[in-house]
């Protein structure tokens, strides 16, 4: 059983998770624990099913993908205050990204059985929280595809 | 008398000017006199020439002068015998018109009831004698404020109704004066029954209104010959040219409310001592309080009008507290609504430039000199090119050679210059320089730091112009023009938190700012510099970033993508600060990068809360003259090169990011 109550108070402490009702914070403590990932350590694994859902308190995670011939590249940090794992919510539960710590980390995590359970059978829950996991995704969104521009690739200039 | 019309009418000029005599402005003071009026004019008082009650010629000050300037005023013996040789001194008219103190109502409670009553009117029978033309304008001003409707002030406009004004032509002017540019002076032209305009042997008189003209049909004149007349306006002339134009009125309305967070209110806030004496010796300033006095049981009550300022602690008090505590937002209270607001509550200006507010201040605040530092009347952009550039025209280079050059990534070179022209190492941050290498088109590139005797660019090889460029060695010699353009306005955030968001090789124009916030480090607040560079390999300047860390500058940096050995944040430049926790209402941002980049950053600025007016950024065109002769680099109303690069958020409104533009 971990202190509820530093649970709450670290949720609290990031933009995901601030504001809630107290009693959907304390609905989500219920659910959650603390978890620690020391550098090189991997949490999620691209196109395995995803089993945690969390939101990191202090530290790095890189997401990376694998690209033939280059290896892993990281397209994505997660730092304090954001979320991973958000495809252990959303069908078909397979990770898109491979998660591994890149700093000493700590986060807030919820077991896949556990929250898909609360968001199936709490609606409050529900209703709070799936906002919030459609902010996290489509700031993601935006910003891959800004990154998709490929903004400050060496541009050739015109012929003048 | 006819009532002062703020409109500058046509002159009413029955006949030719008429001529009276030294020695018979005395028949004028006694016909006033005669008149049932009793007689306002300049008298010399505890060493000042004030207004007030005279009778005759001999309470004039003859033979004397002021001298005028920021918080000192003198007299001086001019050794003639002139009456009006003098300028304004610390009274105004409103004195008489709009008295510090007027009784208004006589109150009482006797048990449940209570009753009002006004105090009649009983205004003075007045004549003044020497209203200057800015003071003309003055009373015009208060006539438009309490007489202009929809509601007026019945004492001020009875007490109006009651004076005669008789004006007197400038032929001096105070190095405080400034009418001519408020449009009031130093001609007297319309709001008085008759002008004088003193000669040597005596006076021009001139009547302006029907009650002038019936005075000048009882006074022993003479018609005024041509070199009197002549004299007169030329002497009236060259006061006009003495004084010039101090403050540029034009768009001053704009330019004012624009610079509403202008650093310079907090610099005057420390000069400014809240005294009001500003708005006690403005001629025009009509703000009131009404005061109770009651008798000791407290069943009647006077009520009085008494003069208030926008500078006394309770002006703005509510219960709740006030709304302008701090001396800043006072003295800008008084200053905008003088010069700006003024306008948009009864068109025209509330200044008449007569200096009062200049001369009496005790500490010398000089309300031209602020007016003309905060809204400068060269638009901002002209305003930020520093230096003369060296050879500013298309068809001359000055010779710089090559004295290092630094590989900073892959494809970005930076060349260190050396030239002997001065001004190439002189110019703002922000500028750039047209670059020539015989064969190749000139080509813009921004200045990345200034040095005694030469400057750096900073190339990226994108084409075959700048990967030439990047192939140079030492001594070789290339064309320049420059420095050209905007510079980031550095002085706007002295004294407040900094956002620098870059991206790519954006951050080239933004290093000689970083290194102008670093030689003077503490006129800044908080600085946060945000940094996006392709890859790891692609950031620039790798071994200063740690430098400016150690001058207190908050460096983040991200890639847009990297390998597993960064262990630095990956992703857009955005994500640095999109969920910071700094609130930035009072920030400045200086912003470079490609323009969808700058989009971006410019609306998570914008959901911090910092005003377009403090968002800075950067554009790219296609620049070829680099002056604003050529047309290409055209985006609206503006030039880029001219009127850039550098521009706020508030200047380019609806057309930054928009396609096509």
């Amino acid at each position: 059983m971990q202190d509820q109550a530093s649970i709450v108070a670290s949720l609290n402490s990031t933009w995901f998770a601030s504001g809630l009702e107290p009693e959907t914070q304390t609905r989500l403590a219920e659910l959650a624990r603390t978890y620690h990932a020391e550098p090189g350590q991997e949490l999620l694994r691209e196109g395995d099913p995803s089993d945690l859902f969390g939101v990191v308190i202090r530290g790095r995670i890189a997401l990376r993908t694998l690209v033939p011939e280059r290896g892993e590249i990281t397209i994505l940090t997660i730092e304090p205050g954001d979320v991973f794992g958000w495809s252990t919510v959303v069908p078909p539960y397979r990770s898109t990204s491979t998660a591994v710590a890149i700093e000493p980390t700590d986060a807030i995590v919820f077991e896949a059985a556990g929250i898909r359970a609360a968001l199936r059978t709490d609606c409050r829950l529900a209703v709070a929280l799936y906002p919030r996991i459609m902010l996290a995704v489509s700031r993601r969104l935006n910003a891959t595809r800004h990154q998709l521009l490929d903004l400050f690739a060496a541009e050739e200039v015109r012929s003048w | 008398m006819v009532m002062a019309s703020p409109a500058r009418g046509p002159r009413a000029r029955p006949e030719g000017p008429a001529f009276l005599g030294r020695a018979d402005l005395q028949a004028l003071l006694d016909l006033l006199r005669e008149d049932g009026r009793t007689l306002i004019g300049p008298t010399l008082d505890a060493g000042a020439i004030v207004y007030d009650e005279i009778t005759g010629v001999e309470d004039l000050p003859r033979g004397w002068a002021d001298e005028q300037g920021p918080g000192r005023y003198r007299i001086h013996d001019r050794q003639d015998d002139r009456l009006f040789g003098y300028v304004v001194g610390p009274t105004s008219w409103k004195k008489w018109t709009f008295p510090s103190l007027v009784p208004l109502t006589s109150a009482t409670r006797d048990g449940h009831k209570v009753g009002f009553e006004p105090v009649p009117l009983d205004p003075p029978r007045l004549a003044f004698l020497g209203v200057r033309a800015c003071e003309l304008a003055a009373l015009g001003v208060q006539d438009r404020v309490l007489t202009a409707g929809p509601f007026v002030d019945p004492d001020y406009a009875a007490r109006r109704a009651n004076v005669l004004v008789v004006a007197v032509q400038c032929t001096t002017a105070a190095t405080t004066c400034f009418c001519t540019s408020m449009g009031t002076g130093p001609e007297v032209e319309s709001g008085h029954d008759l002008a004088l305009t003193e000669l040597d042997g005596g006076f021009l008189v001139d009547a302006g209104s029907p009650a002038g003209r019936a005075i000048l049909e009882r006074l022993p004149l003479r018609p005024a010959t041509a070199v009197e007349q002549y004299g007169a306006a030329a002497t009236v002339a060259a006061v006009r040219a003495g004084i010039g134009d101090p403050v540029p009125a034009a768009g001053l309305h704009d330019r004012l409310l624009a610079q509403l967070d202008s650093p310079r209110w907090l610099e005057i806030a420390e000069r400014c001592i809240l005294c009001g004496n500003c708005t006690l010796a403005c001629p025009t300033c009509f703000c009131t309080s009404t005061t109770q006095a009651t008798d000791l049981s407290g069943t009647t009550a006077m009520m009085s009008r008494t003069w208030d300022s926008c500078f006394s602690p309770g002006f703005a008090k509510v219960a709740g507290g006030s709304f302008r505590s701090r001396h800043r937002d006072r003295y800008r209270q008084w200053l905008t609504h003088k010069f700006a607001t003024w306008w948009d509550q009864f068109g025209e200006s509330g200044c008449t430039g007569c200096g009062r507010c200049v001369t009496w201040c005790p500490v010398g605040i000089d309300v031209r000199e602020e007016l003309n530092a905060i809204a400068p009347a060269r638009p901002p952009a002209a305003e930020t090119a520093l230096v003369e550039p060296a050879a500013p025209s298309p068809t001359e280079f000055v010779t710089a050679h090559v004295t290092g050059t630094k590989a900073e990534t892959g494809d970005t070179v930076t060349l260190t210059l050396e030239s002997d022209h001065p001004a190439l190492g002189r110019g703002g941050p922000g500028q750039f320089a047209m670059v020539e290498l015989p064969g190749f088109p000139p080509l813009p590139i921004s200045i990345s730091r200034y040095l005694p005797g030469g400057l750096e660019l900073t190339i990226r090889g994108a084409g075959a112009a700048t990967r030439a460029l990047g192939k140079l060695q030492a001594k070789d010699e290339i064309g320049l023009r420059g420095p050209l353009g905007s510079s980031w306005p550095l002085d706007r955030a002295i004294g407040r938190d900094l956002v620098i968001v870059t991206g790519g090789i954006g951050l080239a124009p933004l290093r000689p700012l970083i290194q102008a916030i670093i030689a003077e480090r503490r006129r800044y607040g908080d600085v946060r510099l945000y940094y996006g560079a392709r890859t790891p390999a692609d950031l620039l300047y790798r071994g200063e970033l740690e430098r400016w860390k150690s001058a207190s500058i908050e460096v983040a940096l991200t890639v847009d993508r990297a390998g597993p050995e960064w262990l630095g944040p990956v992703g857009v430049v955005t994500n640095l600060f999109d969920q910071a926790t700094w609130d930035g209402s009072g920030m400045v941002a200086f912003v470079c990068g490609p323009e969808r980049m700058m989009q971006a950053t410019v609306s998570t600025l914008a959901g911090r809360g910092i005003p377009a007016s403090r968002i800075y950024v950067t554009l790219e065109r296609h620049m070829e003259c680099g002056i604003g002769l050529c047309g290409h680099c055209q985006m609206g109303k503006y030039f880029i090169c001219r009127d850039g690069p550098v521009f706020s958020m508030a200047q380019l409104g609806d057309i930054f990011g928009r396609e096509g533009i």
